[in-house]
């Protein structure tokens, strides 16, 4: 039988789509890819490729799919695509034991189990692979997904030299880049912070620092040499702008030094810098130190790590093993607790720039993690602008991107360094989704925006997540030719990113005026409640200011990005796919009306056409809509009946109906 | 159903009502001062009301807060704000629901400040106003704490209903059948279209059974001798009965347990036999106690979900879900659907009858059999269905609400139907657009449970209730045998049920129980009826199984008794190849879709997820007391969206009365999904346009 299988794979060889610049590295066929459903397992035959770009499964039903799914297929990544970039962890089985494999082989597995990043789980059996193809492609796998690699082998340059840049940008729906003075002027403007302060470009060309983009803003009465001073550290940086006039700022800390002379001189040179933003009574910063008292890196890797578990399931009954513990097993991941301490810190800071007309200077060491993480947080509680898509892909583009989020690193991209993998992105992802779930009419954008969105990350097509810094961007992108010498990424400690020395002249840098609001934290506290509770009491308005509700009860899992690939997770025809639709056909006919009403004002005649719309023609959506649409298998009744046989199919019943009367007869 | 102010009540969006209770509350501000409210506040009593006590307060815990009157009746507890114009009756329920005083029990001095916690987990929280008006305080106080000792929660309030009773006849919606006379279960039976089956008189007198109904349905070709004579074999005589007959064939059955103590003949055993495989060659017995909590499970996971939604609940936000976790109440939850949703597969799609047996037959039978006919029957998610379900399977099948709820103050106190309900809403979440009801009805149908105005949740049996509705006071009456009045049938119209919703109700608040997002185009009722061989016919004995911890046994006899030769003998000729062969076990390996799992998924089948993520905490219902969790409770945005587009039609009406609707409903623009932001635009939008 599996003669014949492999038989009809040769026949129906299905075509590998490449994308430019892409190339085959090794493949395998007569691979069986196992689905997942109910108890038992099914497995379908194909080929096993690796290219340099992705893990794809070329199986023999491919052509099977119907208009309906290909409508919404991914245009990048297929069903069975797996990006290099997306493995997480594989593993091979040998003989039922599972291992985690890495580095050379002496044995290959007779079954192949590849977690990916975005959550999905492969398996794969090569017992039916000829031999040498199994040696070619699980090492082949390995080494293209796990060896640490150089930036210049990146996918995504091999893809930018292939395919020509031909993306056309449609003015109006443009998100701002930051990359011009003219972007942070404009932002400057828009969010009236032109009068304190002022678009610098003293470190074009990066002639100041590397860390930091080509232009950015600083205080007015901030001189521009204090900019060069410390290659841009100890320089409050400045993220937004409130209407009350008081603004986020952020700065990175001083390089940590021993000696007390050139302590003396940072002093007085920070000293020298507050000056400039705090002037009491027109100007009062509060400084918000996210290197100690919060959280730490370590903390949310870890978490993430536990958490990510949860929903990486291998097999249907380890799934239900767990699901008795769900809740405290979703609690000692502390993943929940962590996303509602960010949440919490944002409103603190919220609650100082609304209620108290407070600057807040956020601290960090290279205010490239918390920081983006935190002032992005906050502008998206009081920016509406910032809930729009253009204005939160803007709000990405200048907090991260330009902040100098070193994605390259933290998402792991090059394998060099797995200590410095933390998913400060995907968190503030889920904090987002937080505010999306409780307050969805406020956000232009769902949730399956967010999700697509944390995908992108593992796709190297896109430059945008995948370098360390503008800099490193700039020149690897533009000057390629010139192939730069790669700044290996140092790995820093993450604990005790101030020492004793810089504690106390952080302490100095507050001064006795504001010490008051450091030490009195049960007042802060108060302040917090108070803003917390009254804000929450009155009607939301959504143009507004938006916060979120941070009680045990209010913050939830994500669903849709962790529980997609789960076929047990699926509701058919239900869940919030079910109402979205309902919502559109709602909204479409809301609007036609409104048209409608518009024109007997203007009468003006609008032309009209029939709109086909989007979800109508597929009536019972999954709860899995738009990620898992082919989990078709499913649709059967799910029952995990182990004597479910033993009732046999209809024909039988009618047999046995047969028999009856005969024996009757007799 | 609310205290009085305006945050708590499910049905007012708080954001309408404040402006207006700003405003009423300054102009009224003197009133309470006048120490005459007596006879302003007598005027909004219910007929047969008294004030037992009153005291003036501030409504704490919500913004802003509230002053008014706080009163005890001899019903209820209720605040009224200053000013508050009145204008249907709001129940507060029976006043057993004082459970925690502050300070202290013993009132040795006059209090500051009461809380009173609700057990449908709302929180009353007044403060009193200091100054001259003290004792007042320490008289209302007291009067609460001895009207919840000496209430008695079986007592109906029959005011209401005597008040009521020439209006609601009037109403226009076809009602509720109660299920109380024969013609409203041979309609029933029609409507299912269960043509094998008949409804017995055979309990007319209630002498069969006191906590079975007066008709039900039984084979149509079993004798109502033999029935009697069946049904003395089960536990409290509660036989086999057909709850619902799915359209394919398929029948599903609920009976008590086993009377294993009983000595049946020959004969009894044979129509025990038949009542249960009603004529099917193949039957499957659930045994619903198999992995569904106990009562005493149940009672203990709702105290200690109530503990834990109190708003004083100490739990730190960190541990909030290990805690939720402790009280079980999800897990119980998750059980409950799992089964329901197995049954329901093997009901529908394997078209096979189901035998529900539980031992009293009169708690998780109904739940099962409730959830069941909501997962498989399209009519049983529309409003109208979902009453008449609740009706059929609890209130007319005999579950004892009075006990279960509490109120009889016996240890069998078990909320089996508020497990129900939060089922339903696991329902109505996972598939929002398959139910006619909202959340809304489900929280007012939650709250009903302690209102004494009807007696539909006050009775344990359908004889009691029955009697009632006949004889006033005549409860305490002991049953004898030999009763032999059936109650007088003019009775009935006058016997109001909690399904008049517009006892309490506004017509505004009963249209939020429309779910806005039902579209009853997802659930066609096109079952295709099968050809069925076998049905009916007096065969040769047949397969039972047993389905148990989610796999199905073979089973050699269905009744437990030693000389039950029939099947006994045969069946072992009839037993069925050997369950699972090692033949079709490699099959299912090698992926190759095993031949039952091709079957297709019947149109209208509800398959509910119940995984650990997928079982969620209701919220509105069970936070309702937490002053921080009560905002945000409003309509969700496709009512808000629905309201929109009925306001946009009737103006389009009335501006081109000559286009017919469908032109413009058609009608859609093509290139953009407006998203909610915007929508919020056209709705200011609006606003303006009608104010210019």
């Amino acid at each position: 039988e599996i003669h014949t299988n492999e038989k009809e794979v040769t026949e129906k060889e299905v075509t590998l789509h490449l994308l430019p610049g892409e190339q085959l590295l090794c493949e395998a066929s007569t691979v069986l890819k196992y689905v997942q459903e109910d108890s038992c397992q099914h497995g379908v035959y194909g080929r096993l490729v690796c290219t340099d770009f992705k893990i794809a499964f070329l199986g023999d039903d491919e052509s099977a799919l119907d208009n309906d799914e290909t409508q919404f297929k991914n245009k990048v990544v297929g069903e069975n695509d797996i990006t290099l970039h997306c493995v997480d962890q594989i593993y091979g089985v040998f003989d039922e034991k599972k291992k985690t494999l890495f580095g050379q082989l002496k044995k290959y597995p007779e079954k192949l189990i590849i977690h990916c990043k975005d959550l999905r789980v492969f398996q794969f059996c090569l017992r039916y692979t000829k031999e040498e193809e199994v040696k070619r492609i699980v090492s082949g796998i390995i080494h293209h997904t796990q060896a640490p690699k150089l930036l210049k082998r990146l996918f995504l340059f091999s893809y930018a030299t292939a395919a020509q840049n031909n993306t056309v940008t449609d003015p109006k729906n443009h998100t701002i880049m930051f990359d011009t003075l003219k972007d942070w002027c404009w932002e400057l403007e828009r969010t009236k912070g032109n009068m304190k302060y002022k678009a610098v470009s003293v470190n074009e060309g990066y002639k100041v620092c590397e860390r930091l983009p080509a232009y950015f803003v600083v205080p007015t009465p901030l001189p521009e040499e204090n900019v060069q001073r410390f290659q841009g550290h100890g320089i409050p940086i400045w993220c937004w702008s409130c209407h009350n006039g008081s603004a986020l700022l952020k700065m990175s800390a001083l390089p940590k030094e021993q000696d007390d002379g050139i302590l003396q001189i940072q002093k007085s040179f920070l000293d020298g810098v507050y000056k400039t933003i705090h002037r009491p009574p027109y100007e009062i910063v509060k400084t918000e130190d996210l290197s100690s008292n919060f959280l730490s890196l370590q903390e949310i890797q870890t978490a993430y790590s536990k958490f990510k578990q949860l929903f990486l399931i291998d097999n249907s009954t380890e799934f239900w093993d767990t699901d008795i513990k769900w809740f405290s097993l979703l609690e000692s991941s502390s993943w929940l607790d962590i996303i509602r301490r960010c949440l919490k810190k944002a409103i603190e800071i919220t609650e100082c720039m609304e209620a108290q007309n407070m600057n807040v200077l956020l601290l960090e060491e290279n205010a490239s993690d918390l920081c983006c993480l935190i002032s992005s947080l906050v502008q998206l509680m009081m920016d509406p602008h910032c809930r729009t898509r253009i204005g939160f892909q803007s709000l990405i583009q200048k907090e991260w991107v330009m902040g100098g989020h070193c994605f390259l690193d933290r998402c792991n991209h090059l394998r060099q360094n797995d200590k410095e993998e933390v998913p400060v992105f995907l968190l503030f992802l889920d904090c987002v989704w937080q505010l999306v779930h409780q307050h969805p009419p406020a956000f232009e954008f769902t949730e399956t925006y967010l999700t697509v969105l944390s995908d992108s990350l593992y796709i190297p097509i896109f430059s945008t997540f995948f370098f360390n810094s503008p800099h490193q961007k700039d020149t690897n992108m533009h000057q390629r030719q010139l192939s730069l010498p790669l700044t290996q990424s140092k790995s820093s400690p993450k604990r005790g990113f101030f020492r004793e020395e810089t504690d106390h002249l952080i302490k100095n840098l507050l001064g006795k005026r504001i010490s008051k609001l450091i030490n009195s934290s049960d007042e802060l506290q108060d302040n917090f409640r108070e803003f917390y509770d009254s804000w929450h009491s009155k009607p939301t308005d959504y143009h507004g200011l938006l916060l979120p509700h941070i009680e045990g009860p209010e913050i939830k899992v994500w669903a849709q990005r962790y529980l997609r690939w789960i076929p047990e997770a699926q509701i058919l025809g239900g869940s919030r796919v079910a109402t979205m639709s309902k919502l559109l056909e709602m909204i479409e006919e809301v609007q036609s009306l409104q048209e409608k009403i518009d024109e007997r004002h203007h009468s003006q005649q609008a032309p009209q056409a029939e709109a086909p719309c989007l979800l109508r023609n597929s009536a019972r959506l999954s709860s899995l809509f738009p990620f898992a649409l082919l989990q078709r298998h499913s649709s059967k009744p799910v029952l995990p009946t182990s004597g479910w046989k033993a009732l046999g199919d209809e024909d039988d019943l009618a047999k046995r109906e047969d028999e009856f009367v005969d024996l009757g007869d007799v | 159903m609310w205290w009085g102010g305006r945050g708590q009540s499910f049905n007012i969006a708080p954001q309408k009502e404040e402006p207006e209770m700003g405003s009423v509350q300054e102009s009224r501000m003197p009133e309470p001062r006048s120490h005459q409210p007596s006879s302003c506040l007598a005027s909004r009593c219910l007929p047969g009301e008294q004030i037992l006590a009153w005291a003036p307060g501030v409504r704490k815990g919500l913004e802003p807060e509230l002053s008014g009157t706080l009163i005890c009746t001899n019903f209820r507890v209720t605040f009224q704000p200053c000013g508050w114009q009145q204008n249907e009756v709001r129940w507060l329920g029976g006043l057993s629901r004082v459970q925690l005083l502050r300070p202290g029990s013993l009132l040795k001095f006059i209090p500051e400040e009461i809380m009173i916690h609700g057990r449908d987990f709302r929180l009353l929280r007044v403060g009193f106003e200091a100054g001259g008006l003290e004792p007042q305080a320490f008289q209302v106080t007291m009067a609460i704490v001895q009207a919840r000792a000496q209430s008695n929660p079986a007592q109906q309030y029959s005011g209401i209903t005597l008040s009521k009773a020439g209006q609601a006849s009037g109403s226009r919606k076809p009602p509720v059948p109660l299920m109380e006379t024969a013609e409203d279960w041979e309609t029933e039976r029609k409507k299912q279209a269960a043509r094998g089956w008949r409804v017995s008189t055979v309990n007319e007198r209630f002498d069969v059974a006191t906590s079975l109904p007066r008709y039900f349905w039984v084979p149509n070709r079993i004798l109502d001798s033999e029935v009697r004579r069946a049904f003395g074999h089960f536990h409290q005589g509660r036989g086999p009965r057909l709850s619902w007959h799915h359209p394919g064939g398929s029948d599903l059955l609920r009976c008590g347990g086993f009377y294993t103590a009983s000595d049946p003949n020959k004969e009894d055993i044979r129509a025990v036999e038949s009542m249960l495989q009603a004529g099917h060659s193949d039957v499957v017995l659930v045994d619903t106690m198999d992995e569904l909590p106990s009562l005493a499970d149940v009672q203990l996971a709702h105290l200690r979900l109530r503990a834990l939604c109190l708003p004083d609940s100490s739990v730190a936000e960190d541990k909030w879900l290990s805690a939720l976790e402790g009280t079980r109440w999800l897990d119980y939850i998750r059980a409950c659907l799992r089964k329901a949703s197995d049954i329901s597969v093997l009901v529908t799609s394997r078209v096979r009858s189901v035998i529900l047996q539980e031992r009293g037959d009169r708690d998780l039978n109904g739940l099962l059999s409730s959830l069941v006919q909501l997962l498989s029957a399209p009519e049983a998610r529309t409003l109208f269905g979902f009453q008449s379900l609740v009706q059929r399977e609890w209130v007319a099948a005999g579950h004892p609400f009075l006990t279960r709820l509490g109120g009889t103050g016996a240890s069998e106190e078990a909320p089996v139907f508020l497990l129900f309900l939060d089922c339903v809403w696991q329902l109505l979440q996972q598939f929002p657009a398959d139910f006619e009801f909202s959340e809304f009805f489900l929280l007012a149908l939650h709250d009903s449970v302690r209102v004494p105005d009807t007696l539909t949740f006050l009775r344990n049996t359908p004889w009691e209730r029955g009697k009632q509705s006949g004889q006033l006071n005549s409860y305490t009456q002991v049953y004898t045998p030999g009763y032999s009045q059936p109650p007088a049938g003019n009775s009935f119209n006058l016997q109001l049920s909690v399904w008049d919703w517009d006892l309490r109700y506004s017509n505004a608040q009963i249209l939020q129980f429309q779910n806005p997002g039902y579209d009853p185009e997802h659930c066609p009722d096109s079952w295709l009826p099968r050809p069925q061989p076998s049905f009916m016919i007096p065969g040769p004995p047949s397969s039972v199984w047993l389905f148990s911890r989610g796999a199905l046994t073979p089973l050699n006899q269905l009744c437990p008794w030693r000389d039950s030769p029939s099947l006994l003998a045969v069946s072992s000729r009839w037993l069925p190849r050997p369950a699972i062969s090692s033949e079709s076990l490699a099959d299912q390996e090698w992926g190759l879709p095993s031949h039952w799992g091709a079957c297709p998924l019947p149109p209208g089948l509800l398959l509910p997820g119940y995984l650990g993520p997928q079982i969620r905490f209701w919220r509105r219902c069970y936070l309702r007391g937490r002053p921080e969790v009560q905002m945000g409770l409003s309509a969700p945005t496709i009512s808000g969206l629905q309201d929109e587009l009925s306001h946009l039609q009737e103006l389009l009406r009335k501006w081109t009365p000559r286009i017919s609707p469908e032109v413009h409903s058609k009608k859609r623009d093509p290139h953009t999904i407006l998203n909610p932001t915007e929508i919020v635009g056209i709705l200011k939008g609006r606003a303006e346009g009608d104010l210019g």
